[in-house]
């Protein structure tokens, strides 16, 4: 197989006294969708992060396209698109504003085309010169993914992208993942929503307590079988 | 299982029905209670607490008794001439409490808005925790301590008392008084045409004032204000008129305090229209910046003029002094006394706690491509910027007085400004890494740390800066022009050095993760 694209190796994150991530190793791979699973305080937002360059590890290796996120955070950014748990938007700039700024960051050219597109499949075309503290819950996360996905990263992280989205949004993620899987990136999607992480994902990998307790193939997590086998890895 | 009501059914529980207005009241008070001990509870450094008040209580007392002991106190000359300068003082006071009050949409909150949807917290609480915290404020508390001191240098020793505990209660009045006015007028600006409304009062007034001044009536005005009436009693020791006096302040509280009540609630029934129209309103995309850095200057702009309590703190920080220094016929040589304070109020709009203009969006902003030191230098550009506008403006309306300065003036001020404009911008970075605060700035209520914290900010820079103006009045009557660009330079050297040591805090990644989730949080 070939390299990872997201090299994890006994991965710890400690804020004080809190240990957030106890030793995660996790491994993902180009045209590869790995959902993030486990319960509340399982480490996952924080892995998204470590792997978004917010955080630094407290210990371990952090490997992103075979760069190291110690001396490479910058470079890492520039192939990765991240969409936050929370808010991820500058409350009092507009969507277009927002996209302008990654658009700059990342010395993209002619990505009006490709920007304009994603607003419309997200259903945010209207709102694009709006602030953005105005908007729902919803249309956040929406925004949130499309400012993720614009440059088509190498490697998109999605932390709850599907949180208090409504069914359109959700299929228009869906096309996101599915976009960058057919182009060969590597998606990390973290979510408590078992069955559309299946729905979205080819793998799965299951946290608790800051650790990492299973990584399956996603059918296996899928339908009554599945729940109950979820449950199990949770308790 | 239990199921809801039906009509026929006759309630069991009075608990959701509407209470009485006493007991609407007396929860209202038990409420205020309930929320301090709350915010008490959640400040970070607890022991501080008690150092903190008893620092405040100590000034407090210095200044309401060393003035009398100083040399000339109760006497004929300076003393008096204090003395005949006290109702001004006490009518200054209830103009500042009520601009305070006003600008600030109804003052401060005891519980920020996204924090307390989910409380029943009604506008009563909310007025009365605006009154509390309106003394948490070094404006208000600078005069308060000015009137204090001159009170007790101008009566001295023995009549001294008596005229502080009716100054206290003066102080309570004015307050009271102007939260009255700070919630009528939010409810008008809430209202449909609210805000031109509010606009044409506030013109209005201003232009009564000039009038009052072009014509040369401004010292009649003083010499007949109301408060000539009620220093009277309250200076002349213990009596009857000193107990007239008093028993009239304490009529004006409750009666204030009470009537408050009524325009808090027409207020919080009407959605903010300065917000809304912020957030609803549609911005014509403008062409990108060349560099980096201007491109992130550019959203970071937008994030701090787009912001209700920061234009609207701008502005009264901006005319407010200019108006001072030309109803006062201010000469360049004490007009340098305003710079200072004019950027450390800009910086404590949003300065002290820079980074949580992005608010949950620094989580976003963080993982882009952008190297570190562009993020600090387009924040600290914007900051500078901000700090710059309004010392400008207050410049402006003072060199309508002042006139053209001397060369020597002219090179003071402008050496003044840079250095204070360093000065600040160091501290507030600076503070903007060690303590960052999880702040919604949408509010006009909103302020970018709590109120304890904002008192440390504001008494520091207010201290460091009118020093600096201080020694730069001095610089502006001397001979040689060149002085003040000596002197200038270690200040602006030194400021320089803090600000970059501010910056490399930034620059650990450590420090910074630590600071993106504390105000993301």
């Amino acid at each position: 197989m070939s390299e990872p694209v997201v090299d994890i190796r006994g991965l710890h994150v400690r804020f004080g006294e809190v240990e957030a991530v106890a030793g995660i190793d996790v491994q993902a791979h180009a045209g590869q969708a790995t959902a993030l699973l486990g319960r509340n305080g399982a480490g996952k937002s924080t892995t998204m992060r470590v792997l978004a360059g917010l955080v630094p590890p407290t210990a371990g290796s952090v490997r992103v396209g075979g760069l190291d996120m110690r001396t490479h955070n910058l470079e890492i950014k520039q192939i990765s698109g991240y969409c936050p748990d929370v808010g991820g938007l500058v409350p009092r700039a507009t969507p277009w504003e927002h996209l302008q700024l990654s658009a700059r960051l990342r010395r993209l050219d002619d990505w009006e085309d490709r920007a304009r597109d994603l607003l419309e499949r997200f259903e945010l075309g209207d709102v694009a010169h709006r602030v953005t503290g105005g908007f729902s819950h919803g249309m956040g996360r929406r925004l949130s993914v499309v400012l993720a996905a614009l440059h088509e990263p190498r490697l998109l992280l999605l932390d709850e992208p599907f949180d208090g989205v409504d069914p359109i949004g959700v299929e228009a993620t869906m096309d996101v993942i599915a976009d960058a899987r057919a182009r060969g990136a590597c998606i990390l999607v973290s979510t408590h929503l078992r069955e559309l992480a299946i729905q979205a994902c080819t793998d799965v990998t299951v946290l608790r307590g800051g650790s990492r307790v299973a990584t399956v193939d996603s059918a296996e997590m899928a339908g009554e079988e599945g729940a109950r086998a979820y449950r199990a890895l949770l308790d | 299982m239990p199921t809801g009501l039906s009509s026929t059914s006759a309630p069991t529980s009075q608990a959701y029905a509407s209470p009485g207005l006493v007991p609407a009241a007396r929860r209202a008070v038990e409420d205020v209670g309930h929320l301090l001990r709350f915010r008490t509870a959640t400040v970070r450094r607890r022991r501080a607490l008690p150092t903190a008040f008893a620092a405040m209580g100590g000034i407090t007392l210095a200044v309401c008794t060393l003035p009398a002991l100083f040399p000339g106190a109760h006497e004929d000359g300076r003393a008096r001439d204090v003395l005949l300068l006290m109702p001004t003082m006490f009518a200054a006071f209830f103009v500042l409490t009520v601009v305070s009050g006003v600008s600030s949409g109804g003052g401060r909150e005891l519980l920020a808005r996204d924090q307390g949807v989910t409380f029943p917290v009604s506008p009563t609480t909310d007025h009365l925790g605006a009154l509390l915290l309106a003394p948490l404020n070094v404006a208000w508390l600078l005069q308060a301590w000015v009137i204090l001191g001159s009170a007790a240098f101008a009566l001295g020793p023995a009549h001294a008392f008596p005229a502080m505990v009716a100054i206290v209660l003066w102080l309570v009045a004015c307050t009271a008084m102007a939260q009255v006015l700070a919630w009528t007028m939010e409810a008008i600006r809430r209202r449909s045409y609210g805000r031109l409304a509010v606009r044409t009062i506030v013109a209005a007034c201003a232009l009564a004032f000039g009038v009052v001044h072009v014509t040369g009536r401004l010292t009649d005005l003083l010499d007949n204000l109301p408060t000539v009436w009620l220093v009277a009693r309250t200076t002349q020791g213990f009596g009857s008129a000193w107990l007239g006096g008093l028993a009239f302040e304490v009529v004006v509280i409750v009666v204030a305090v009470v009537l408050g009540a009524v325009p808090a609630h027409l207020a919080a029934r009407r959605p903010p229209r300065d917000e809304a129209r912020l957030e609803s309103g549609h911005y014509t995309p403008r062409r990108m910046s060349r560099t980096v850095v201007g491109t992130i200057v550019s959203i970071d702009r937008a994030s701090v003029w787009r912001s209700v309590p920061m234009r609207r703190g701008i502005t009264v920080l901006g005319v407010g002094p200019g108006l001072v220094a030309i109803l006062g016929s201010m000469t360049w040589a004490s007009a340098t006394i305003l710079p200072g304070l004019v950027a450390s109020g800009g910086a404590l709009l949003f300065g002290v706690n820079a980074w949580c203009l992005d608010g949950r969006g620094l989580l976003w902003r963080e993982s882009l491509p952008a190297r570190p030191d562009q993020v600090f230098a387009a924040r600290a550009i914007v900051l500078a910027e901000f700090v710059l506008v309004a010392t400008m403006v207050t410049l402006a309306l003072a060199a309508v007085r002042a006139g053209l300065p001397t060369p020597a003036e002219l090179t003071a001020i402008a050496m003044l400004v840079a250095v204070v404009t360093v000065q600040v911008l160091a501290a507030a970075m600076r503070w903007s890494a060690q303590r960052p605060f999880p702040v919604d700035m949408r509010s006009a209520r909103a302020t970018p740390a709590p109120p304890g914290v904002m008192i440390g900010y504001s008494s520091r820079l207010a201290l460091s800066t009118t020093f600096t103006g201080l020694f730069f009045s001095f610089l502006a009557r001397a001979d040689d022009w060149r002085l003040a660009i000596l002197f200038a330079v270690p200040l602006l050297a030194w400021s320089t050095y803090r600000l970059h040591r501010a910056r490399l805090v930034w620059l650990d990644p450590v420090q910074r993760a630590r600071v993106v989730l504390a105000v993301a949080a």
